[in-house]
């Protein structure tokens, strides 16, 4: 019952190139065609049972009972009423092609007769039973595996695309997409293909069925077929609609719901409450109503196709019992009760193909423009590729230079315009400007995230294009501003920069990190899994975790996204110290928000607009009173109060850090 | 089980509806139960038909001896002779009309059961709203978002589905069940013993059915999810994977839980291909049994044609009902479950409320103080705050000091009263928080939070959050206030901007601000705020920080002080270690006396120290920038 609504209600969506689509998906089950061969064969078995069965039951019925009873009234006559004998199932006797009736038969021969062919009927159900087990193991089985390849296809898919892609398209809808895409998929490949083809097949077996045994019989019973098309394709269109309203309205629901939720504290110390309550009755009840609207549409449905059924059923009754009882034929069908059993048999069959190929169509076609879509993607080409006759980085030595490069997320608009620097190995960049100006771009180019549109990166006097992507990153760290870690142990996650590395070398790279006196003290130590996002961890706690991640990779390049966001002082200063070990003697680039770095960076790069606007030390810089002078002012005024009421207490400590 | 009762009270307030959805229910098992025996009324009048037409032949004088030998009376002779076809006829229009009442009254019954289950469901989830709105922060502090909304979702769900329509459907199942064996028992006993014994074993397949298939189901679904989780977590920390060259792992870690799962599903198709085709064997073999058994009675006369169809068209209605019970009974024990969990939220009470006779307050001058203040977490383990005084004069500002757990945030929580001491008092104004209604008291209280949430809706509405009345020319000033007017009319639709979920995307600093002004527009004579800023350009940076400056001005304020300038403009800094003030004084006097403030002072210094050489520049920057 639930079934048909439950399909309804997802999303639907039609494909646009459903040949090809279709082509392509059948190459993913080309290595299971004997499968499908197989799969195939049992759908005609399991359907032809179906068909047969109540074709036996209409000759029990021709062949045994009404001889049966008609011998019985003769039998018991005496000698005078003979004539009672003569036609006495003539009309019967015509449509029994099971086995050659024998009018002298006893009673006892008859019931063994319709006992043995009762067992053939058994025999059916239970070979049905088998046959369609089979069938729909098959079908998962082949379904199964060739959906896993298609989702690891595509998750390597994933990441062969570069970060470009990633620009232009959220994480989030990506995700949701492919598990949709794929739910559907799978949907229609397990189970809704073989029960709209067995449910195909089924009913125009029926119909041939009833064809060949009486056309005129079967044009009648066959009467209300159209009605019921017509109202289950009408009934499942409108409950699709109404069904995309409740979709929207479940959405409002749940958004108020979660909205309000996460941020109980701020509608408590607001007081919102009430007119929250009072706005949530009203997307509550435009939910329910747009519930009860949809299935009104499904709730027909099926009364509809059931009362049709009952009306398929008189008539077939009627007009076979009318023929009979005038001695009549049909139009040249001679009637018979065992016709009118089998006959009635079938049209009961109507009613659920239909039900079931109306209902299913749809997401056949919604899952064909899902596989439409994955391939869309498994089709997008990745814009940074390793050249075919890249060579393997050699170890860096950490001179970066950049050459009057220019770069741009989408053609046309240009992030960086002829930005051109040079670093030596073992200095610290420090780049700074406002948000928007390049600096990120500036380090996306380093480990060639992206590729330069012109100029070019140049590392140790190697054009980053011409080395392969994989040694190049290993070489370089890094310390990205909004730290990810993944759902996993935290010693697994610092060992993500170094998978071989040793338990001992991930405690000292904690160490190094400041880490590791809080991983200690977690319920379960280095052990402890941590949640979605690192959840259990402080905002600072997971960037030492990075930092110690970062450390243990032990790059030759680092790359640094300053956190901006504000984590307590013991805290800071402990990543501050973790940054300051884990810069030393490497070549590093610091998008930088704290003056500190600035003071002891070897260059600061000023960007503004994609464009480097000056460069030199931090002192040069204020100087000078351009473009860094105005930013420092601006940025720095309430942290510099600090800093000339401080000075007495720990002077000297850091500098000697700045020199490294 | 007690849950599901209290759930099921629920159904009493739409009485009409219940009435209309049985009664509904009634007539169209009832008109779908004529059905079978009007088939048999035809095919009966078909064979009695025949053979009358047959005995017509006979002469008249053997007539009685044929009608004795048949069991049939000469009235009935007659009507089977001369009424057949028209017995037939009316049979056959009898069915049209009863299938049209029972298409009729099954719509009317879905509609009714989707109707009484979706106001329930309404009335679960207002409920539910309601009281999550109003339970305390101590409630939410131990809640997570997620299981609230599970909550109100899918626990609703399964209420609803199991009230509205199990119960209904369980009914009508039972109606089918007795009527149709009743119906069989007296059409013919020795038939209905054959088929008798094979009724417990369907129910105990389908409940084993959905027992079994329950768990399976949450298993994929486990699996999945867990496929899904290394994907999400790939997608989100692309650049990560990227930078450390960790692709071979992670396609690695997936193909392993792509295989997982694919074991998974591949588990429960074999379990459903043996279980599916079973059960319906099971139902094909009471209609072999039917079949053979009763075409044995046809052959030995005590059965006839229409008897025979009769039963077989009725043992449908024997299996289906069954089949419904066994799913019913699986859903009970979920719902029940479900209903428990969405009554333990329906029944907690909020620790948190007005006194009967609580005051409203009146105009807040503005004094706060705490008495001997001790609080502890949900009511146990190391106090969080221990005898905590102090006495604020109105205008006053605060600057809270000391790490993270140290008794800061619960101090800001405790004089909105969002949670109550465990010990001593909190006194705004000189009266109890606990004595005063809570409206009153939070109305004005303004807070600006770090991690701001805004709420779906335009930004004036999210500035407006605390006054729903205010014109637009207060939001505008207010915004202006707090340095967001500018940034506000950059988005194209200026202050009418939609935010939040499916809304433009706001910035933490912008976010902050627009937080700013919200507190701004309430105009409070208490102030509570966090001074850090989060991840802002340096430009914005600064006009947050003056923004924050003129809403402090002439209002009590407690601020939780990450910078050194707030807590040396402080009236009054508290230095918290671990629920104790530690030290208090003005920032020069704490300065001289307290080594913990200076060795916090001193820490926040050292991660700014500078070198010698620019630190004089620097010193003379500020007056110029105050200029400005």
């Amino acid at each position: 019952m639930g079934g048909p609504r439950r399909m309804m209600e997802q999303e639907t969506s039609k494909p646009k190139q459903t040949g090809v689509t279709l082509a392509r998906l059948a190459q993913y089950f080309r290595p299971y065609t004997l499968a499908l061969i197989v799969v195939a064969i049992l759908i005609i078995a399991s359907t032809w049972t179906q068909v047969t069965a109540p074709q036996l039951i209409g000759q029990s019925v021709d062949c045994y009972l009404m001889p049966a009873a008609a011998e019985r009234l003769t039998a018991g006559a005496p000698a005078s009423m003979s004539f009672l004998q003569g036609g006495g199932s003539a009309g019967a006797s015509t449509n029994c092609t099971y086995t050659t009736v024998n009018p002298t038969v006893t009673a006892e021969e008859n019931i063994a007769g319709l006992g043995g062919l009762i067992l053939r009927v058994l025999g059916l159900y239970i070979g049905g039973a088998l046959v369609s087990g089979l069938m729909f193991y098959m079908m998962t089985w082949a379904g199964q595996r060739v959906l896993r390849s298609l989702r690891v296809e595509v998750f390597r898919h994933l990441h062969r695309l570069s970060l470009t892609y990633y620009a232009e398209n959220e994480a989030g809808s990506v995700m949701s997409r492919i598990t949709n895409d794929t739910e559907t998929i799978a949907q229609a490949i397990s189970f809704t293909l073989v029960n709209v083809l067995s449910g195909a097949l089924l009913l125009v077996w029926i119909v041939i069925k009833m064809v060949q045994l009486s056309l005129p019989y079967a044009l009648l019973s066959m009467v209300v077929l159209p009605a019921m098309l017509v109202a289950t394709f009408w009934f499942s269109a409108q409950a699709r609609k109404a069904f995309r309203q409740t979709r929207l309205e479940i959405g409002r629901v749940n958004a108020d719901l979660q909205e309000s939720i996460s941020g109980v504290r701020e509608v408590q110390a607001f007081g919102r409450e009430e007119a929250n309550i009072e706005s949530f009755r009203e997307s509550n009840a435009a939910n329910r109503d747009a519930n009860i609207r949809a299935v009104s549409f499904t709730a027909a449905l099926a009364p509809t196709l059931e009362a049709l059924g009952y009306v398929a059923i008189a008539i077939v009754t009627a007009a076979g019992g009318l023929a009979l009882l005038r001695g009549t034929d049909l139009f040249g069908t001679v009637m018979s009760l065992g016709l009118m059993v089998t006959f009635l048999a079938y049209v009961q069959r109507f009613n659920q193909p239909i039900q079931q190929i109306s209902v299913m169509w749809a997401n056949i076609q919604s899952a064909i423009a899902g596989a439409e879509r994955i391939f869309g993607l498994l089709d997008t080409q990745p814009d940074v590729v390793d050249r075919p006759d890249a060579v393997a980085m050699p170890t860096i030595q950490g001179r970066v230079v950049f050459d009057r490069v220019g770069a741009s997320y989408r053609p046309g608009i240009p992030v960086l315009h002829d930005v051109s620097f040079e670093v030596q190995p073992g200095q610290t960049t420090a780049i700074v400007g406002p948000t928007g100006a390049g600096k990120t771009t500036i380090i996306n180019l380093i480990p060639r995230f992206y590729d330069v549109a012109e100029g070019s990166v140049r590392i140790d006097g190697k054009d980053v294009r011409d080395v392969t992507r994989a040694t190049l990153r290993k070489q370089i760290g890094i310390v990205l501003q909004d730290t990810f870690l993944f759902s996993d142990t935290v010693i697994n996650n610092i060992r993500f920069g170094r998978p071989e590395a040793s338990d001992d070398e991930v405690r000292q790279a904690a160490e190094l990190a400041h880490a590791d006196e809080f991983i200690r003290r977690l319920p379960q130590g280095y052990d402890t899994v941590l949640g979605e996002h690192g959840a259990g961890l402080s905002q600072g706690q997971r960037q030492l975790v990075a930092i110690a991640r970062a450390a243990l990779a032990n790059p030759r390049i680092l790359i640094l996204d300053e956190a901006t966001s504000s984590v307590d002082t013991r805290t800071e200063r402990q990543i501050q110290k973790a940054l300051d070990l884990l810069l030393k003697g490497r070549t590093s680039f610091v998008i930088a928000h704290r003056l500190s770095t600035i003071r002891n960076a070897d260059q600061v790069l000023v960007m503004r607009d994609g464009q480097i606007v000056e460069r030199g030390k931090h002192d040069e810089l204020l100087v000078r009173k351009g473009a860094y002078y105005e930013l420092y002012m601006s940025q720095f005024r309430a942290e510099e109060t600090v800093e000339v009421a401080g000075n007495g207490h720990k002077p000297g400590g850091v500098p000697a850090l700045a020199a490294g | 089980m007690a849950g599901l009762g209290r759930a099921i009270r629920y159904l009493g307030r739409y009485k009409r509806a219940v009435l209309l959805a049985y009664a509904s229910l009634l007539v169209s098992t009832g008109a779908m139960l004529m059905v079978p025996q009007l088939v048999q009324n035809i095919i009966d009048s078909v064979t009695n038909g025949l053979i009358a037409s047959r005995l017509s032949a006979v002469p008249t004088a053997f007539l009685p001896q044929a009608l004795e030998l048949l069991g049939w009376t000469a009235e009935k002779f007659a009507r089977y002779q001369d009424g057949a076809e028209s017995a037939l006829l009316w049979a056959g229009g009898l069915i049209v009309v009863f299938a049209a009442i029972r298409g009729a009254f099954a719509f009317s019954q879905n509609y009714m059961s989707e109707k009484l289950s979706q106001s329930a469901a309404f009335d679960f989830r207002n409920e539910l709203y309601a009281r999550i709105q109003r339970l305390s922060f101590s409630y939410h502090d131990k809640t997570q978002t997620g299981q609230l909304m599970i909550r109100a979702t899918d626990d609703v769900e399964k209420v609803r589905l199991f009230i509205g329509q199990g119960l209904l459907m369980a009914a009508q199942a039972l109606v089918m069940l007795t009527a149709t064996l009743i119906i069989l028992t007296f059409t013919n006993p020795r038939l209905m013993l054959v088929i008798l014994p094979v009724l417990p074993l369907a129910l105990v397949m389908f409940m084993v059915f959905g027992a079994i298939a329950q768990p399976l189901f949450t298993r994929v679904q486990v699996k999945l999810s867990a496929l899904n989780t290394v994907l999400q977590e790939n997608l989100a920390g692309i650049k990560v994977v990227k930078a450390f060259v960790r692709e071979p792992e992670q396609q690695a870690r997936f193909e392993r839980s792509a295989d997982d799962l694919m074991g998974q599903q591949i588990t429960v198709a074999r379990l459903f291909s043996f279980l599916f085709p079973l059960v319906f064997l099971i139902a094909n073999l009471g209609q072999a049994a039917v079949y053979y058994f009763g075409g044995q009675q046809i052959i030995q006369g005590t059965l006839t044609f229409g008897e025979w169809q009769k039963f077989s068209l009725y043992l449908v209605y024997v299996f289906f009902p069954l089949g419904m019970l066994g799913m019913i009974i699986t859903q009970m024990s979920q719902a029940a479950a479900s209903a428990k969990r969405v009554f333990e939220i329906l029944d907690t009470q909020s620790e948190v409320r007005d006194k009967p006779g609580a005051q409203p307050l009146g105009n807040l001058e503005g004094r706060v103080a705490f008495e001997k203040v001790t609080f502890r977490y949900f009511g146990g383990g190391e106090p969080v705050l221990a005898d905590v005084d102090f006495d604020i004069q109105p205008g006053q500002t605060v600057a809270l000091l000391g790490a993270t757990g140290s008794g800061k945030s619960t101090i800001i929580n405790l004089i909105p009263r969002f949670y109550d001491p465990s010990a001593g008092r909190v006194l705004v104004d000189g009266q109890d928080v606990r004595d005063i209604q809570l409206d009153s008291l939070r109305s004005q209280i303004g807070i600006v939070l770090q991690d701001t949430t805004l709420f779906s809706g335009t930004i004036r509405d999210n500035i407006a959050f605390g006054r729903p009345d205010a014109s637009l020319e207060d939001v505008v000033e207010a915004a202006k206030a707090a340095a967001a007017h500018d940034f506000i009319l950059s988005f194209p639709e200026g202050y009418d901007t939609k935010v939040g979920e499916r809304g433009t995307t706001v910035s933490g600093g912008q976010k902050q601000r627009i937080a700013i002004a919200r507190a701004l527009l309430m105009d409070p004579r208490i102030l509570i705020l966090d001074d850090s800023t989060s991840s802002v350009d340096v430009v914005t940076e600064a006009a947050i920080q003056k923004a924050l400056q003129r809403l402090m001005q002439g209002r009590t304020s407690f601020v939780i002080a990450q910078r050194i300038s707030t807590v040396r403009t402080a009236d009054l800094v508290l230095v918290l270690d671990r629920g104790r003030i530690a030290a208090r004084g003005t920032h020069d006097q704490l300065m001289d006396e307290s080594p913990i403030y200076a060795e916090i002072y001193s820490s926040q210094l050292l991660e700014d120290a500078p070198g010698e050489a620019s630190l004089e520049g620097a010193a003379e920057a500020v007056p110029l920038a105050g200029v400005r």
